[in-house]
């Protein structure tokens, strides 16, 4: 069991910043879960968090104990790697046991938390293997055992599905989340796939070139994301961000002006002046039936899912718009379509959220 | 067609024999002779068929105990050599691996530098010093010379072998509670086991064999089996080349032996790397 608290963390490489100052509280028994585009920094701040790599700048906390430059040994962290970075000379056995060995923990009691540990893991009938024996999704247990066979404090998974295909990804999922309900640990967990996010947090870090956009609940982050980065982010598919041109602010709303907007007043949230912004507009929330804002385009795409259908169609300004539709819909290429949507269901950002 | 290829087989066929007498023939003509009575080893024809005789081994046993003495210390330098080759050039080879700077790049290539000059030319200077430290005639200075004439091969074939090593072992090993030490110790040396062997071999023939440096830095408590064997030719009393023949023979076998036993090792660590992309 553990708080984390980071401050101000900073990570250079050779000059080059990718963690840019980083605060974050974690709490006892949470399930954090680092999400973000490839290269945003995820793997590197959970590598700083498990101290194999060393902080640049700023305070990484402990249960209250200062640890930056405390060695991963000590740290009461379990880290499972992409790669699951199983030792090949031992057996499955002998790889779930190898921290108890190193702490000298008497054989019989070595056998007894593998044992344990395996049978969490249904990997009991395998224990006498070694890893290029077993199956990936079988080598991916076999790196969570080792994990929970040391009873960490704090686990840390780094993007653990990657390598398994769809039906054992959402398989080992409903694994890690049981896991956590039953060892009841701090877990940190690095994933791009933004379900695994969205199904496993208590709370999700959306992370962007090492800067932090915003913490939150799951829901808190799909209902209110603070800016339009978040928002394309959170949900799939992901929220459209239509270019549009605001008129005038005030009292916190925003008047718009658009062919088929004209009438829309939205909460202005952070935008302040009138000039460019984006409005986002979730695919779920647009309709055929006719409303009192529109946009129109030409259909581009029809995916018919049974269950769902998947429209996109060209907007006048060359960007593309994509709607989600209950049902079975049937729908023409290249016909010129519009879809409404309530005011109540968009959100204003600034221009300036996509720049950079 | 068919007759070019038979022709071809057969050169091929004649080739492998040719180098194979060419490098059995001194093992079997020693070893054989060994067991020749003296008047028969320098026959010509050469008697292939012979009754073998102990009579030479049991005179070197005899007036030779010096060479046993000898093998003993041949023994306690090359064990020695090797060990201390085989964990310089794991360590090194481990940090060349895992760790770059400008630095650690530069000293690779002045390793593989001065492994150019001949030995000899570094090692002669050192010996008023080995005097004044009180190191000559041990088996220390020479284990020490020997692994030092490796330990540059021996790190650059280590580094290839640790940099097939993914580094997550080891990260995952540190966070498991493993030190550097436990780190090189239970999964990096088991890992790279047939590269530790092929300097391990590399170490043991040279330092089994080695004749000038024992020459120069030993005199008589750590005088190795090759200086004996030396010492038989200028022997005062003429040369029994029987007796020669048989101390050969137990100065040939061990060796042999030990590289037949590696060979398999052998091939696997000096052909790694070369089709590991
Ligand atoms: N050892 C290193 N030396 C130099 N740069 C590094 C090093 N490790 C990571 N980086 C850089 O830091 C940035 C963040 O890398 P990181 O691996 O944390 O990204 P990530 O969010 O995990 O991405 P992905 O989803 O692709 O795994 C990248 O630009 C990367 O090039
Ligand atoms: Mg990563």
């Amino acid at each position: 069991m553990a708080r984390l608290k980071l401050s101000g963390v900073k990570k250079d490489f050779g000059g080059v910043e990718v963690i840019k100052g980083v605060d974050l509280d974690i709490e006892d028994g949470e399930f954090v879960v680092f999400v973000g585009p490839s290269g945003c920094g995820k793997s590197t701040l959970l590598r700083l968090i498990a101290g194999l790599e060393e902080i640049s700048g700023g305070q990484l906390e402990i249960d209250g104990r200062v640890s930056n430059d405390v060695p991963s040994r000590d740290r009461g962290i379990a880290m499972v790697f992409q790669s699951y970075a199983l030792y090949p000379h031992l057996t499955v056995a002998e790889n779930m046991g190898f921290s108890l060995s190193l702490r000298k923990t008497p054989k019989a009691e070595i056998d007894r938390s593998v044992l344990q540990a395996a049978t969490i893991l249904k990997l009991e009938h395998l224990l006498d293997r070694k890893p290029s024996q077993l199956s990936g999704g079988q080598r991916q247990r076999v790196a969570i055992g080792r994990a929970i066979v040391r009873e960490p404090s704090i686990f840390l998974f780094d993007e653990p599905l990657s390598n398994l295909d769809a039906a054992l990804r959402m398989e080992t999922r409903t694994e890690i989340a049981k896991l956590h309900r039953d060892l009841a640990a701090t877990m940190i967990y690095v994933t791009h796939d933004q379900v695994e996010a969205m199904t496993l947090a208590d709370k999700i870090v959306v992370l962007k070139g090492g800067v932090v956009q915003q913490v939150g609940a799951p829901m808190e982050l799909y209902r209110n994301p603070c800016n339009a980065f978040v928002a394309g982010f959170i949900g799939s598919p992901r929220m459209n961000l239509l270019k549009v041109d605001v008129t005038s602010v005030e009292d916190g709303k925003a008047r718009l002006a658009q062919p088929g907007l004209e009438h829309l007043v939205v909460p202005a949230g952070r935008v302040t002046a009138p000039g460019k912004a984006l409005l986002g507009v979730r695919p779920q929330t647009l309709t055929l039936n006719p409303g009192q804002h529109q946009v129109s385009g030409t259909v581009t795409l029809v995916e018919r899912m049974g269950p769902e259908t998947v429209i996109s169609i060209r907007l006048a300004d060359g960007s593309s718009l994509l709607a989600v539709l209950p049902g079975d819909v049937e729908q023409a290429l290249d016909a010129n379509v519009s879809f409404s949507f309530a005011d109540t269901d968009v959100r204003l950002f600034p221009a300036s959220d996509l720049e950079n | 067609m068919r007759a070019e290829r038979i022709l071809v087989n057969a050169g091929k066929t004649l080739a492998v024999l040719l180098l194979l007498v060419w490098s059995l023939f001194p093992i079997v003509f020693i070893i054989t002779s060994s067991f020749k009575p003296g008047r028969e080893i320098f026959a010509v024809p050469p008697q292939w068929l012979f009754e073998p005789t102990f009579d030479h081994y049991i005179t070197l046993w005899q007036r030779w105990a010096v060479f046993f003495h000898g093998l003993l210390n041949s023994t306690i330098v090359t064990i020695g050599a090797a060990a201390l080759a085989v964990v310089a050039s794991t360590c090194a080879g481990y940090v060349y691996s895992r760790y770059s700077s400008r630095w650690l790049g530069a000293s690779l290539l002045s390793l593989i530098a001065i492994r150019l000059i001949p030995p000899i030319v570094v090692t002669l200077p050192l010996f008023p010093i080995v005097n004044n430290l009180g190191l000559a005639d041990t088996h220390f200075i020479l284990s020490v010379l020997y692994a030092t004439f490796f330990v540059s091969l021996g790190t650059v074939l280590m580094r290839t072998f640790v940099d097939q090593i993914p580094r997550e072992l080891d990260e995952a090993a540190s966070m498991d509670g493993a030190t550097l030490p436990v780190i090189l110790w239970r999964i990096i040396m088991p890992l790279a086991a047939p590269g530790i062997i092929a300097v391990a071999v590399f170490v043991v023939v040279f330092a089994w064999n080695e004749f000038l440096f024992a020459f120069i830095f030993t005199s008589t408590k750590a005088k190795t089996a090759p200086l004996v064997i030396s010492e038989m030719i200028g022997s005062i009393e003429g040369v029994d080349w029987g007796v020669l023949f048989a101390a050969s023979t137990i100065q040939l076998l061990p060796v042999l032996i030990f590289v037949m036993l590696m060979n398999r090792y052998l091939v696997a660590g000096l052909t790694a790397g070369a089709t590991k992309g």
